[in-house]
């Protein structure tokens, strides 16, 4: 029998809030053990959550960049467990009333069709302490990090849409593009900003059967949730075909033996609402005030960006990826450089030469004015590719314009014909050999020739001129 | 440690202001920065609050005295081991604070024969409050003097910054307000009777026949769903009882178990250990209804929403409420969940509904068991004036 796997993602994103989310100390996770702590979030008694508005803020955007209906009323629970990462005994969640339902992205599935994987829903809870093992002599200890406790985070729980580990990581991207672009999150499952949780069953393909699922945790990249659920399937379809049931359970990733291993067996009830908090209501004007906040989607810009100034879809994409990278692109176009030319510096050189000098492309000295006025200078047959090139290097380390370093350094290309004229005859008499060739019909001893004179003239001879004197003496 | 005080307070007194004067006794459950808030557990041994409850911090800034914290139940969940009342009785105390789950405040002032009072929900901040069952308990106050209690309500009432879970209304007004009784409708529900022991209907007729005679208007309303006001209570508390007190762990305050072979077997054997039996049971109670029959406390939320907008009717067809107050004073401490519900059938319905509650003491020497008014939410301020009516009647009709 063949098999397809049903997949859904739930997927923890941290905000980054300057505070938690039901107290005003710092959301600073990584700051030294327990420096961020007070009665609220160290949970003790007789304390009152107090919901910030900056983490409803947050959220809100969040909901609303992943296309998703913020609900005019949503309402925080008690969720119960027990574990010494939770000393309260209960997580305050939204169980019942989430903040929003509904939304999706589009992905690019493996045959290259577009597909919409959908959003249940997305609530708001409190993330829990962390919990540091460590050895006192050859006493295993547990410390409780306080830290984290209260940290705000979002759950985004999909719709079981995915068909394939591809889909799930496709997803990922995109929703780490676009909860980016809101500002929300660094959404990095490096440093656990993003952790995701994957609900995986299989069925007989064609079937609409939803089996039991199994819950896998633990993967730290998008890479990992990729393995995870490529070896979930497989763990599955064998345990199928050798007859064993699969039971609801939680398994965790394996990275280095890339394998799921079973974990303790989940329990969870019913949540009670929990009234220190009050339920969230949100006007539809407030709502219509955070949706103007919002800036534009990846997604939207990308089409934008190929309709108006006609770069192809994977540019459009590349582009819309980062915002700061589109808004640079839109910057220089904007300075009047044609598109085509705007895209290929930012990608082949500027981006390169940021990166190398660790710099961030907003906070480089080469302004998307200066970098406009040395790729007019290129258009304009003021000085070549090569000297173009060697101008921005030059740009990097000094405030000067490009036209004052092209002049300083001598840079300016050659396009006077009577200078191009001697340069070629000089080579001409030195390169007897390659003329007999190109004479006899070698094509390639145009581009050696074409190489001798710009060498001639420092690398300064304007390619373009050089072909069509050498055509003309020649041929 | 003495038969009313659990701990007193090692400063004097030496505050400025409206209050100056008053000496008022809080319990375990209401925290004062140092003091051990231990609510009445083991659960809770040696904890010592961090910081002022808002209640306390403002009663002291209206020059109050808080004198020390009383004996309390566990949790201050009924009144088993509790003394609440008995300082004002010894002249220990001009007022005491008494957390109010299901009607603790006014049935220890009916023990005491002082005047017990229940704000309505939400008017006084829960800051500090270290409690049981979030969306009923409330600060309750007694005083041998109505005039105390509206002081004190003057001064603790109304928005704290520290706590959103106070819904944004007026503060009622709390200062002296004349009560006209031909211009007051008394309301008297029917089924509020039903459950009295012998004796008590008559008992109860006779106060309402003097409060006629008095000038008010009386008037029989039913609400034929008054039984149900404990049931809903009893799910809706237990449940919430027992998601919220999870966070009583005995890990980081209380007593951890030795011998555990891990953490699961550490909550285990802590908790086990920490709660009395009483409370338990009903933590059990609660946890059965959440994990088992969810449905059950759906239907319990349902049925009192309805319960509200009943009562919300009512109320609005006269100005206040008169229930009787049973006397449930018994030998022994009662040994079950439904022996301590059986003691607050008259006042559970004001916890379920949040409205406000005074309890009057009878004239000292009868054999009366006093009266219990009450008002539609947030009518405390004149809740509080028709109290003081009736007593200023009784004294000038003597």
């Amino acid at each position: 029998m063949e098999f397809e796997a049903v997949i859904g993602l739930e997927i923890h994103v941290e905000l980054n809030c300057t505070t938690k989310m039901f107290c005003d100390c710092p959301n600073r996770p990584g700051d030294e053990p327990n420096a961020n702590t007070c009665p609220i979030c160290l949970w003790f008694p007789g304390a009152i959550p107090r919901f910030s508005r900056e983490a409803l803020e947050k959220a809100s955007l969040l909901c609303l960049g992943l296309g998703a209906e913020l609900q005019p009323k949503s309402a925080f629970d008690q969720k119960v467990y027990y574990y010494p990462d939770l000393p309260k005994g209960f997580q305050l969640s939204q169980a019942h009333l989430p903040l929003s339902r509904g939304g999706g992205i589009e992905i690019t599935d493996e045959s290259g069709k577009p597909k919409k994987l959908r959003i249940h829903h997305i609530h708001m809870e409190e993330d829990v302490a962390k919990l540091v093992h460590e050895m006192e002599g050859r006493l295993p200890i547990s410390l409780v990090d306080f830290n984290r406790a209260g940290s705000p985070l979002v759950e985004i729980v999909t719709e079981p849409d995915f068909r394939s580990p591809y889909e799930a990581m496709e997803f990922l991207k995109a929703l780490r593009t676009q909860v980016r672009s809101v500002g929300s999150s660094e959404c990095s499952m490096d440093n656990g900003t993003m952790r995701v949780d994957a609900n995986i069953s299989i069925r007989p393909r064609g079937t609409d059967q939803m089996n039991t699922k199994v819950e896998v945790k633990n993967m730290n990249s998008v890479r990992h949730v990729g393995d995870a659920i490529a070896y979930e399937i497989i763990r599955q379809g064998a345990a199928v075909q050798a007859g064993e049931a699969v039971v609801l359970h939680t398994r965790l990733w394996d990275p280095e033996k890339k394998v799921t291993l079973p974990m303790r067996a989940k329990f969870e009830g019913p949540c009670v609402p929990d009234p220190a908090v009050p339920v969230i209501e949100l006007s539809p004007e407030w709502i219509e005030k955070m949706r103007s906040r919002l800036p534009e989607m990846p997604a939207v810009k990308a089409e934008r960006l190929v309709k108006q100034h006609g770069v192809t879809g994977e540019e459009a994409a590349f582009l819309s990826s980062d915002a700061e990278v589109a808004s640079y692109f839109e910057e220089l176009v904007g300075q009047g450089v044609a598109p085509r030319t705007a895209m290929h510096w930012l990608i082949t050189q500027l981006a390169p030469a940021v990166r190398e000098r660790k710099l961030e492309l907003c906070s480089s000295p080469v302004t998307p004015e200066r970098l406009a006025v040395l790729l007019k200078m290129l258009s304009n047959n003021e000085i070549n590719a090569n000297a173009a090139r060697e101008v921005l290097t030059h740009m990097f380390d000094s405030d000067d314009s490009a036209e004052a370093i092209v002049t300083a350094r001598g840079f300016r290309q050659v396009s006077d014909t009577a200078t191009l004229d001697t340069l070629i005859d000089k080579v001409l008499n030195e390169q007897p050999a390659a003329v007999a060739d190109l004479r006899s019909g070698q094509g390639k001893a145009m581009g050696f020739l074409i190489g001798q004179v710009m060498q001639a003239s420092g690398g300064k001879a304007n390619p373009k001129m050089i072909r069509e004197l050498l055509s003309k003496k020649l041929i | 440690m003495d038969s009313i005080f659990i701990y007193r307070n090692p400063e004097n007194a030496d505050g400025n202001g409206p209050l100056k004067g008053l000496k008022v006794a809080i319990q375990l459950n209401i925290s004062a920065a140092g003091w051990p808030a231990e609510a009445g557990s083991n659960a809770l041994v040696n904890f010592k609050a961090l910081e002022d409850a808002t209640i306390v911090q403002r009663l002291r800034k209206a020059g109050a005295y808080i004198c020390g914290s009383t004996r309390m139940s566990e949790f201050g969940f009924g009144l088993q081991g509790s003394s609440a009342g008995q300082a004002l009785r010894q002249k220990e105390a001009d007022a005491e604070l008494v957390l109010d789950l299901m009607g603790e405040s006014r049935l220890a002032a009916q023990r005491a024969r002082v005047c017990g009072f229940k704000p309505s929900y939400g008017l006084i901040s829960r800051l500090g409050l270290i409690g049981l069952i979030p969306s009923m308990e409330c600060c309750g106050v007694l005083s041998g003097s109505l005039k105390n209690i509206r002081a004190i309500l003057k001064a603790v009432a109304g928005p704290d910054e520290l706590d959103f879970s106070l819904p944004d209304e007026a503060t009622p007004d709390f200062s002296p307000q004349k009560i006209d009784p031909e211009k007051t409708t008394i309301g008297l529900i029917t089924e509020a009777l039903a459950e009295l022991p012998a004796g008590h209907e008559k008992m109860f007729r006779a106060a309402v026949g003097k409060l006629k005679k008095a000038g008010f208007s009386l008037r029989d309303l039913s609400l034929p769903d008054f039984p149900l006001f404990s049931l809903v209570h009893k799910i809706v508390g237990s449940v919430e009882a027992s998601s919220c007190a999870g966070r009583y762990d005995s890990v980081r305050y209380g007593r951890r178990a030795a011998g555990a072979k891990n953490w699961n077997d550490m909550y285990l054997l802590s908790r086990g250990a920490a709660f009395g039996l009483l409370l338990k049971g009903y933590l059990m109670q609660g946890a059965f209804f959440q994990f088992e029959r969810y449905d059950a406390y759906e239907d319990a939320c349902r049925i009192r929403a309805r319960l509200l907008d009943d009562m919300q009717r009512l109320t609005s067809q006269v100005d206040f409420l008169v229930f009787p107050m049973a006397d449930h004073e018994s030998d022994g401490a009662p040994a079950s969940i439904a022996d301590t519900y059986a003691q607050f059938t008259s006042t559970i319905f004001a916890s379920v509904t949040g409205q406000p509650a005074l309890y009057l003491p009878p004239i000292s020497g009868s054999a009366h068991t006093g009266l219990q008014l009450a008002g539609p939410r947030l009518s405390d301020g004149r809740l509080l004036a028709l109290g003081e009516h009736i007593l200023n009647t009784r004294r000038g009709g003597k």
